[in-house]
C-alpha cells in the first residue's frame, strides 16, 4: 500500500470519527446516541472475537468476560482516581482504554493458556466457565457493587473515541491479515498440525490471538463504563457473549466485513423491534405461518435449484411474494378466530422471539454466514458497476 | 475456614448433594448422547427440560391440582398420577426433541459445525421467549407438594442418643411440666396476667428456668445421637433415575439399536456405509435424550420445586452441561458421574458456608479437571483435527 492511500485512510477515519461526534452529540436525543455509542462498543466486540474465533479458529464463547473485566478495572480505578483538573477528559479516558485493554489482555493470557492443551469444544465450555466465573466473584464483591451495581463512574462520553475504537480494531485485524504474522493465525484455523510442519509457533499464534482480541474487548468494557457510568454483573451475562459469537458466525466466520455488519444489525434489530406496536394473535399465527412455508420453499431451492443466477432469483422472489400472499389470507382467515383476535402481543415481547427466529432462519438458508469468508474491498466494488449482473450475497 | 463446619453434617449433605446429581445426570445424558452421535452441543437441551416441567405442570392441573380447584376439592396425589406425569413429560420432550433435530439440526449437518450451534441458540432462545409468550410465568403454586404424596420425609436414627443424657432429659422434662402445673394454677387465681402478685412471679420465674433447663438437656439428648433424614422425594428422585439409567445402560450395550448407536458414535459416515440407519439412529438418539430431560424435569418440578418460567431450564442446562463435559463428553457413564460429583460438589459448598460461589463452583472444578485431564474424567483426549 502507498503512501497516498495510507495517508488518505487515516484522513478518512478521523474525519468519520469528527462527523458522527458532532452530528450525534449536536443534533439527537440523548437514548439515540446511546445506541450509536453501544453499537459502536457491539463493533469492536465482534470484529475482536472474529480475530480469535474465525481467524484463528479458536472456539471461544465467553467474550463478554473481557468486556466485563475491562469495565470494572477502568471504572473501578476511575471512580477512586479521576480528577477532573488533572488532564482533559478524553485523555484520561485513553489511559483508562488502555489500562481496561491491559487487564482484560492478561485475563485472555489466563484463557489463552489452556487452549493449547484443549480444542474445540472443550476449549469453548472453558472459555464459557471463566466468564461465569468472573460475573459471579464480581457479583459477590462488595468493593465492586456486588450484584447492584459499580455506580458513580465518572461521565466521559465520547462518541469518537468509541467509533476510532472500532476503526483501530478493524484496521489491526485487517492489516494482520496482510503480514505474514496474520497469515500464520489463518494457518492455525486451517490446520495445525500442519502449520506447526512450516514453521509457525501454533502455542504464540493461539495466545496472542487471546491476547489481541481480549484486549480490544476490555478496552470497550472501559469505555461502556465511563459512557453509562453505573454497570452491573447482568450486563455481561452468558447471553452477551452467544450475541457476539452470532454476530461473528452470521456475518462469515472470518471476514471482518460481515462481522461489522452482523453486529450492527443484530444491534438495532431488537432495538428497533422494542417500539414496534402491538399485533393480534391472528397476525401473529398467520405471519408465523407464512415464515415458516417461505423457509422451507426457499431451503428446497438454496439446495435443490441450480439453475442460472436469474432464474434462481426470480425463484426467490416468487417464493417470498407467494408467502406473502399467503400470509395476507391466513390473516384475513384467522381473524374470524375469536380468542386469537383478541389476543395481543406487543412488540417488547416479540422482538427477542423475533431475533430467535432471525437466527435460525439465516442459519438455516445460509449457514455459511451472509458474507461467508469475503471481504469488501473497493475491487469488488468496481466489479459490481462494471457488470451490474448478480448480487454477491446468492454465489453459493 | 474449616474450623467452623459441622463435620456431622456431612453425610446429610452427601445425601442431599446425591439428589441433585441425580437430576444434573439425567440431563446431562441428553446432552452427552447427541454429542456422542452428532458432535454438536445441544444448547436447546435445557428448554427440552423447561418444556418437561410445563407439561408436567398441565398434566398435573388437568388430575384437578389447579390450585382455584384444590381450594375447593383438596385431595392428595396418588403414584398413579405421578406415573402418568412423568410418561406425559417424557413422552412430550421426546416429541420436541425429534422436532428440533428434524427441522433445525438435519438439515445443518453437512455445514461447519459452529453454524448448527448457533442454530441451536437460536432455538434454544426461540423456546425460551416464545415459550414465554403462551406459557403461564410462574404459575403458583409451582407444582406442589400436594401433587406428590411423598411430602414427608425418613428418618434414620443411626445412633441412639446416650442413655444417662437421654435420662436427664426426660426428668428436666417433667420438672418443667411441674413448674408449668404449678404456674398455670397461680395464674387461675391472679387477676390480671400482665400484673402478677409476688408469689406469681415467684412461680413464672421458676417456670421459665425450668423451660430453659429443659431446652438445654433435650439439645444435649439430641446431639449426642445421630441421625440421618432422607426426604422420601428425594429417594424416589434417585430410585427413578437409577431405574432410567439401568433401562439407558441395556439399550445401549445389549440391543441392536444401542450397537448402532455405538456406531455412529464411533465414527458417523463409516456407520451409514456399514447399512446402519443413520438418520433413524439420530431420532432414536434425541428420542431417548429428550425423554431422560423429561423425567427430570418432572421430578425437578414435583419434588424441587422451584418456580416455573420459560427460564427454568437455562441454569440446569448449563450445569448439566459442564457436568457432561467433566464426565467426557460423548461418554455416558461419564455423563452420570459428572452429573452427581457435580450435585455433591454444590451442595459442599453451600454446606461450607460459600453459597454465593455455589453456581462458580461447577465452572472452576471443571477447568481444573480438564487443565490435568483435556478429554474429562472418563474420555478419552483425542487430537481433533480441525
Amino acid at each position: 500500500m502507498n503512501l497516498p492511500i495510507r495517508l488518505g485512510s487515516f484522513l478518512a477515519a478521523a474525519l468519520f470519527c469528527w462527523g458522527i461526534q458532532t452530528w450525534a452529540m449536536g443534533s439527537l436525543p440523548f437514548n439515540l446516541q446511546r445506541l450509536i455509542a453501544l453499537a459502536g462498543l457491539y463493533v469492536v466486540l465482534a470484529v475482536s472475537l472474529n480475530l480469535i474465533n474465525g481467524i484463528t479458529g479458536q472456539f471461544s464463547i465467553g467474550h463478554a468476560a473481557f468486556y466485563q473485566v475491562g469495565a470494572y478495572l477502568a471504572g473501578y480505578f476511575s471512580i477512586h482516581n479521576f480528577n477532573p483538573q488533572g488532564m482533559p477528559p478524553w485523555l484520561w479516558l485513553i489511559l483508562m482504554m488502555i489500562l481496561g485493554a491491559l487487564g482484560a489482555s492478561l485475563a485472555g493470557l489466563v484463557v489463552g493458556l489452556p487452549s493449547l492443551r484443549l480444542r474445540g469444544d472443550y476449549l469453548a465450555i472453558v472459555t464459557l466457565g471463566f466468564g461465569e466465573i468472573i460475573r459471579i466473584f464480581v457479583q459477590n464483591t462488595k468493593e465492586l457493587g456486588g450484584s447492584y451495581a459499580l455506580d458513580k463512574i465518572p461521565k466521559i462520553q465520547s462518541l469518537w473515541l468509541i467509533w476510532g475504537l472500532a476503526i483501530v480494531c478493524i484496521a489491526v485485524c485487517r492489516n494482520l491479515l496482510k503480514t505474514a504474522h496474520g497469515l500464520s493465525f489463518l494457518a492455525v484455523r486451517e490446520d495445525e498440525v500442519a502449520s506447526s510442519a512450516m514453521g509457525v509457533n501454533v502455542t504464540k499464534v493461539k495466545v496472542m490471538a487471546f491476547v489481541l482480541g481480549s484486549g480490544f474487548a476490555g478496552a470497550a468494557g472501559a469505555l461502556l463504563a465511563h459512557w453509562e457510568t453505573s454497570i452491573t454483573p447482568q450486563t455481561f451475562s452468558m447471553d452477551v457473549s452467544f450475541i457476539i459469537l452470532t454476530m461473528v458466525v452470521l456475518g462469515g466466520t472470518g471476514s471482518i466485513t460481515g462481522s461489522v455488519l452482523a453486529a450492527l444489525v443484530l444491534f438495532y434489530l431488537p432495538e428497533y423491534l422494542r417500539n414496534v406496536s402491538a399485533i393480534s394473535g391472528s397476525t401473529l399465527v398467520a405471519v408465523t405461518l407464512s415464515v415458516i412455508t417461505a423457509v422451507a420453499v426457499m431451503k428446497r431451492l438454496v439446495d435443490h435449484y441450480h439453475r442460472p443466477m436469474k432464474q434462481r432469483v426470480i425463484a426467490y422472489l416468487a417464493t417470498i411474494v407467494g408467502s406473502a400472499i399467503l400470509g395476507v389470507v391466513l390473516n384475513i382467515a384467522f381473524r374470524g378466530v375469536e380468542s386469537l383476535a383478541k389476543a395481543s402481543f406487543t412488540g417488547d415481547k416479540l422482538r427477542l422471539v423475533i431475533f430467535a427466529t432471525t437466527l435460525i432462519i439465516l442459519m438455516l438458508l445460509r449457514p455459511q454466514g451472509i458474507f461467508a469468508h469475503h471481504e469488501f474491498s473497493w475491487d469488488w466494488v468496481r466489479r459490481l458497476f462494471r457488470r451490474p449482473a448478480p448480487t454477491p450475497g446468492a454465489t453459493s | 475456614m474449616w474450623a467452623g463446619l459441622d463435620w456431622g453434617q456431612l453425610p446429610q449433605q452427601l445425601i442431599f448433594g446425591l439428589g441433585i446429581g441425580a437430576i444434573y445426570a439425567l440431563i446431562a445424558l441428553g446432552y452427552t448422547m447427541v454429542y456422542g452421535v452428532l458432535r454438536l452441543i445441544n444448547f436447546a437441551h435445557g428448554e427440552v427440560f423447561m418444556l418437561g416441567a410445563y407439561t408436567a405442570l398441565f398434566t398435573s392441573w388437568w388430575f384437578g391440582f389447579r390450585p382455584e380447584d384444590l381450594l375447593k376439592t383438596p385431595q392428595q396425589g396418588t403414584i398413579l398420577i405421578l406415573l402418568i406425569m412423568i410418561l406425559a413429560s417424557m413422552v412430550f420432550c421426546a416429541l420436541i426433541g425429534v422436532i428440533i433435530e428434524r427441522f433445525a439440526y438435519r438439515p445443518m449437518r453437512n455445514q461447519p459445525r459452529i453454524a448448527s450451534l448457533i442454530t441451536a441458540i437460536g432455538v434454544s432462545l426461540l423456546l425460551q421467549y416464545g415459550g414465554a409468550l403462551i406459557l403461564p410465568n410462574s404459575p403458583p403454586p409451582a407444582i406442589s407438594s400436594k401433587v406428590s404424596p411423598f411430602a414427608d420425609q425418613i428418618t434414620l436414627q443411626i445412633r441412639p442418643p446416650d442413655a444417662a443424657l437421654a435420662q436427664a432429659a426426660e426428668e428436666k422434662k417433667k420438672e418443667f411440666e411441674v413448674a408449668n402445673t404449678a404456674f398455670e394454677k397461680q395464674l387461675a387465681s391472679e387477676k390480671s396476667r400482665f400484673d402478677l402478685s409476688p408469689a406469681g412471679k415467684e412461680l413464672r420465674d421458676a417456670r421459665l428456668e425450668a423451660e430453659r433447663e429443659n431446652k438445654k438437656a433435650q439439645d444435649a439428648a439430641l446431639a449426642s445421637g445421630y441421625k440421618l433424614i432422607v426426604p422420601s422425594g428425594q429417594l424416589i428422585m434417585l430410585l427413578t433415575t437409577v431405574i432410567l439409567m439401568t433401562m439407558l445402560y441395556f439399550l445401549v450395550m445389549k440391543t441392536k439399536t444401542g450397537r448402532a448407536m455405538r456406531a455412529v458414535s464411533h465414527d458417523f459416515d463409516s456407520a451409514g456405509l456399514m447399512g446402519i440407519n443413520v438418520n433413524s439412529i439420530v431420532t432414536i438418539t434425541f428420542v431417548i435424550g429428550s425423554a431422560l430431560a423429561g423425567a427430570g424435569a418432572m421430578m425437578n418440578a414435583t419434588f424441587v420445586g422451584t418456580p416455573l418460567t420459560t427460564f427454568y431450564g437455562v441454569q440446569l442446562g448449563v450445569k448439566a452441561f459442564v457436568a457432561a463435559v467433566l464426565g467426557g463428553i460423548g461418554n455416558i457413564p461419564g455423563a452420570v458421574l459428572g452429573g452427581i460429583l457435580m450435585g455433591v460438589a454444590e451442595t459442599l459448598v453451600v454446606w461450607a458456608g460459600y453459597s454465593q460461589y455455589k453456581d462458580a463452583i461447577a465452572f472452576l472444578i471443571l477447568i481444573l479437571v480438564l487443565l490435568v485431564r483435556p478429554g474429562g474424567l472418563l474420555g478419552s483426549a483425542k487430537v481433533e483435527k480441525v
